[in-house]
């Protein structure tokens, strides 16, 4: 399998995960934040000798409260839109240094994170233009499905019918947030052929899966690009204990695909369809957040419908919303 | 004259309740002929689950609008009250919103004989053990009433918003009247008369329990707050210096933003049972805030003083009472639970069941959809490994 | 023209004739740059399609990225810059607003990145000719900004502005300003300096303790409370008044290593003594303004001509002092500031602000002209002339603003 081609330092067990944190404790995130294990998790897998920045969102203002940091490897803010162009900024400024002997030929990772609105919908362009240069450098999207700095709207990612504070539900429009979500991930994966690695993720299931997929782009080189599918138990309303589960769910639903694109060919981390292992009902996924609390049986069936149409309709499931092709 | 009150609550759990009750104060006082407003401390906002957070009504008998906002509104922050709610009463130990703040008391907005107001199960002499003594005499007064939490977008309807209505006219009808709070409540939900009770009842309540602290009375407050460098006296270009590299296996193994600590963000904090463990990493794993320090033993230490209470760890804790999570004002100190064990297995563990008793409680998916009481399991030292979770 | 050779050495290894926008070009490449981010944009494009042959031609070696929008440009420079790579980049009109955000990040992050900044008016309608707008933008923003005349200037102005720029008391970007199509396009004999030469007056940067590298683990930019932005501010307001000093410097060294290349370094006096009217511009202006000067000197009008160069930070004493010699000084603005106080330009209100403090005060009037590329010619300059002679003897003039080269 084509994931097997790359030769990475592949963590195989729990207890060989790095013990040491690069991102360490001390950040103003929400009690059990996803997003912050995400963090926790790429720079662990990652290592010192690796410089990031982060564009602003929850993963910037609530992590860094001014002359306090809990970054250990050297990290930099970056405007909303410029996660794919401050890594380029980066790994660029570092390969001339090293070939013009002004700084010590080392391998140093350049890791841009970037939230949903930043990533998936401003800084799109920016990704794009990132994706299509030979720079090694790693794009993070870390998907909340809101700005959850601003205190939770929606954004090009919210799943279908989800409250928001610009899609709250009313007496006369129940679903104010009639977008469906954004397939980031797959359109940035068939828009770029030159990218060699590309794959959706979830920080804590299943186990081990996101810190190898980390691994594995790095390991590939040239630019990469993973998204990481985060519950917001502030956003999502759900009590912080369950952040794991919330996730579990959202995956086994078939709601959230995990794949890994890895130089054109597909490899579900996870399958979700019939001829696999199936899927749980989306039902459950949505009747343990608030935000969902104001849909009606016929929504979660409209929801549902277009999950099973995903998983066993579309040509490459999660990827592609292509059904096949007409004869002329 | 002004009266200024500070409601103190939990980030987003207590956002909506918070906010509610500022409100209600300024808008019965306005029905009672006065000028008021209300707001919250700008920069709690984003605010975060569970971070301690603010928000203020203000309320004048003879002072115009404008006046009354130049003398209140153009703040961040109040330099006195006349009272300061607190709606989860783990907030005593102290609170630290953001960096550079340090841990304050609770209490450190209460002016001469302004009162602390507290919803809690517990009396005023058991809450004083937490409180920073003051130079002068103040007043606590307690009401009771379950942790109220809820969501963004699911509310925790439990009546803690009417009963602290209520609280507030009982201590200060200066600020409010309780005929007009309960005037208004019934206006406002003529099918709902308990609302109304609550809020007598309450009014009832704090005028018995409140009570006068002397000067000196209340602890000696431990944590410094920090002194804020001149323009010249730190880095140019918005740098600052990361946290310094250090690991190693034990407790306090890794390094650590040492200028903001999480501490006070927790309600309740994670006990081990280190007899159980099975050393299957996941509380290390699954902790959001990278609490747990690995021991050279293989089981994991708990930094508290950096743990937010998030209750991931105890959920994902795959031995049934090994990690349970138990309410915070349970703890005076935040030292190592691994070192206690070590130095003596029985005695820990013997506190750690006495900490956790059998009686628990834990929070639904849908947080504001109200508590669950759960009935807990005591396992004696050397007791056979408890079963573990379905 | 230049002044006589240093009698030491020769510093110039050729002459060519170059554009504004190549002059910049060689002066990218002397400098030996590291990262260079590109974005087509009228005028100010050639100086990259220029830099693309001569990285293609091995004759400097720096990544060349092909951005894909002006934030990105500004983004990608502006990080590089904070690895502690010396950076380029440029732009534009509007494109240089469509970047704005990333430009004043660049500042409060006190990057060194220097810019060409090709004057063009802004949209709409769809325009190219040049208007200062678009640079002014970054006039109160924590930036370095100064406008060059030739393009000589130009490529001398690439070494001086990077070493000013990235000076450890100033740390900020740099906009180098060129009127478009005028100075960015037309053809002038250039000496080129020898990389010999360079090396001796620009020193490597060297971001110290602020680059972003393993070896320095630093967090740049955490999110500020209200405890901390003024305090933030104070330190890039007192840079940015060191920086006057450093220019000083820069300009001393230059005329060290190059011969005496300037008389000063903010701006360019021309037939000023015993002058009792001098006009006072910024860019090509001062073409047809010192050549007007020339003719009304042979007619016996004690007129004179001030280029200035600097912006930003403004040379306030220095200008003063120069101004407060002559009875009535002309204000050129090639920009506007629509509904400002008397309704005049932006480089009026700066000049008109600096010599607010002076007992006996020159009087002022203010001249709206080329905007849009419109021409501005000698005889614009005589008629400009006359109306600041008029109003030494007005002392209220019916309209204070005039604007000349307008169809009316």
């Amino acid at each position: 399998m084509a994931t097997e081609t790359i030769v990475y330092d592949k963590i195989k067990g729990v207890h060989k995960i790095p013990l040491e944190e690069f991102y360490t404790s001390g950040h103003r995130t929400c009690q059990g934040c996803e997003s912050a294990t995400t963090m926790r998790a790429f720079i662990k897998v990652a290592g010192p000798r690796t410089v990031v920045t982060g564009s602003t969102g929850c993963m910037y203002v609530a992590n860094t409260s001014y002359m306090t940091t809990p970054w250990i490897v050297p990290w930099m803010h970056t405007q909303l839109g410029a996660g794919g162009s401050s890594a380029i900024g980066m790994a660029a400024g570092l390969r001339a240094l090293k070939r013009k002997g002004k700084i010590k030929d080392e391998p140093i990772n350049a890791i841009a994170f970037c939230g949903d609105l930043g990533g998936g919908d401003m800084g799109l362009s920016g990704i794009s233009g990132a994706l299509q240069t030979d720079y090694d450098l790693l794009i993070i999207m870390y998907d909340n499905e809101s700005a959850a700095n601003t205190d939770i709207q929606a954004t090009g990612l919210s799943t279908y019918g989800a409250q928001t504070t610009f899609t709250p539900p009313g007496s006369k429009h129940r679903i104010m947030q009639k977008r469906w979500k954004k397939n980031v991930a797959g359109m940035l994966a068939v828009g770029h052929p030159t990218c060699k690695y590309v794959a959706t993720a979830c920080a804590t299931f299943p186990p081990l899966d996101y810190m190898n997929k980390v691994r594995k782009a790095l390991a590939v080189g040239g630019p990469t690009f993973i998204h990481t599918y985060d519950p917001c138990p502030k956003g999502w309303d759900f009590h912080p204990r369950y952040s794991h589960e919330i996730g579990e769910f959202g995956i086994k639903s078939g709601l959230y695909p995990l794949f890994e694109i890895i130089e054109g060919q597909v490899v579900y981390t996870y399958d979700c369809r019939k001829t696999a292992k199936g899927r749980t009902p989306v039902k459950e996924f949505l009747e343990a957040q608030g935000r969902f609390a104001h849909l009606i049986p016929e929504d979660v069936d409209y929801i549902q419908k277009r999950v099973d149409d995903m998983w066993e309709e579309w040509d490459i499931p999660g990827v592609a919303p292509i059904k096949g092709v007409l004869k002329a | 004259m002004i009266k200024r009150v500070e409601i103190n609550y939990r980030g987003i759990f207590q956002k909506n309740l918070g906010k509610k009750i500022g409100s209600d104060i300024v808008i019965i006082a306005s029905r009672m002929g006065r000028i008021g407003f209300s707001n919250g401390r700008y920069s709690d906002s984003p605010e975060r689950n569970g971070i301690p957070c603010k928000y203020f009504a203000f309320v004048s008998h003879d002072l115009s609008e404008e006046e009354l906002e130049a003398e209140c509104g153009a703040k961040l922050d109040i330099d006195q009250c006349d009272i300061s709610v607190v709606l989860d009463d783990t907030m005593l130990k102290g609170v630290e919103p953001w960096g550079w703040h340090g841990v304050r008391p609770i209490n450190e907005k209460v002016q001469p004989n302004g009162t602390l107001l507290v919803v809690t199960k517990r009396t005023p002499d058991e809450l004083l053990e937490f409180i920073a003594k003051k130079p002068y005499s103040w007043k606590l007064a307690t009401y009771s009433g379950d942790l109220s939490f809820g969501g963004l977008w699911v509310f925790r309807d439990d009546l803690t918003h009417e009963k602290t209505l209520g609280a507030v006219a009982g201590i200060d009808s200066d600020i409010i009247g309780i005929e007009a709070a309960e005037g208004y409540l019934r206006y406002k939900t003529p099918k709902e008369p308990a609302r109304a009770e609550a809020a007598r009842l309450a009014y009832e309540e704090v005028r018995k329990t409140v009570r006068t602290v002397k000067p000196g009375e209340g602890v000696e407050w431990k944590h410094e707050i920090p002194v804020l460098p001149k323009w010249f006296e730190f880095m140019e270009g918005a740098a600052v210096p990361a946290v310094k590299r250090e690991f190693s296996l034990g407790p306090k193994g890794q390094s650590r933003n040492e200028t903001f600590k999480r501490g006070t963000t927790k309600n309740q904090r994670p006990v081990v049972r280190f007899d159980l463990c099975t050393k299957c990493t996941l509380c290390w794993l699954e902790c959001p805030d990278q609490c747990f320090d690995q021991t050279d033993d293989g089981l994991y230490d708990i930094a508290y003083e950096y743990c937010t209470g998030c209750n991931k760890c105890a959920q994902a804790c795959p031995v049934k009472e090994c990690i349970v999570m138990v309410d915070e004002l349970q703890f005076t100190d935040d030292s190592s639970p691994w070192e206690a064990y070590k130095a003596n297995p029985e005695k820990y563990t013997e506190w750690a069941e006495d900490r956790k008793s059998t009686g628990r409680y834990i929070h639904p998916m849908v947080t504001g959809t109200g508590l669950e009481f759960l009935e807990g399991e005591l396992v004696p030292f050397g007791g056979k490994r408890a079963s573990p979770k379905k | 023209m230049i002044a006589e050779e240093p009698k030491t050495k020769n510093v110039y290894e050729r002459e060519d004739l170059l554009t504004g926008c190549q002059a910049v070009s060689q002066g990218v490449r002397l400098a030996d740059v590291d990262v260079i981010a590109a974005y087509p944009i009228r005028p100010y494009t050639e100086v990259m399609d220029a830099l693309s042959k001569i990285i293609a031609d091995g004759e400097l070696d720096a990544e060349y990225i092909i951005a894909d929008s002006e934030h990105s440009q500004f983004e990608i420079v502006k990080h590089a810059s904070s690895v502690n790579a010396r950076a380029f980049a440029g732009s534009s009109g509007t494109g240089w607003c469509y970047g704005f955000e990333a430009l004043v990040v660049t500042a409060t992050d006190r990057l060194p990145v220097l810019f060409l900044v090709g004057n063009r008016a802004l949209d709409d309608p769809g325009a190219f000719g040049v208007e200062h707008n678009d640079a002014m933008a970054v006039r109160d923003m924590g930036w370095l900004l100064a406008w060059v005349t030739t393009p000589q200037e130009a490529l001398e102005h690439v070494l001086i502005g990077y070493r000013i720029a990235e000076d450890k008391r100033v740390r900020m970007p740099m906009a180098l300003a060129m009127d478009g199509a005028f100075l960015t396009h037309s053809q002038h004999m250039v000496k080129i300096p020898t990389a010999e030469a360079v090396r001796q007056f620009l020193p490597p940067y060297d971001l110290g303790e602020g680059r972003l590298h393993p070896d320095n683990p630093i967090s740049i930019a955490p999110q500020v409370n209200e405890d901390w932005v003024m305090e933030l501010r104070r330190q890039n307001w007192d840079a940015a008044r060191r920086a006057r000093g450093v220019i000083k410097e820069a300009y001393r060294e230059f005329n060290a290593v190059f011969g005496e290349r300037y008389s000063s370094p903010f701006f360019t006096e021309f037939m000023t003594d015993d002058a009792d009217t001098v006009l006072i511009g910024l860019g090509t202006v001062c073409a047809p303004g010192r050549t007007a000067c020339k003719r009304l000197r042979e007619k016996g009008h004690k007129v004179g001509f001030v280029s200035l160069r600097w912006f930003r930070p403004f040379p306030t004493i220095e200008l003063r002092e120069s101004l407060k010699r002559f009875k009535a000084v002309g204000v050129i603005d090639r920009d506007f500031a629509h509904g400002s106080p008397d309704d005049g330009g932006i480089v009026m209100h700066e000049v008109r602000s600096a010599l607010y403090p002076l007992k006996n005060r020159p009087a002022i009037t203010n001249i709206i002209t080329g905007l849009g590329g419109r021409d501005v010619s000698i005889d614009d300059c005589i008629r400009m002339y006359e109306i600041a002679q008029k109003s030494k003897t007005e002392d209220k003039l019916d309209n204070f603003v005039t604007w000349i080269g307008v169809r009316e």
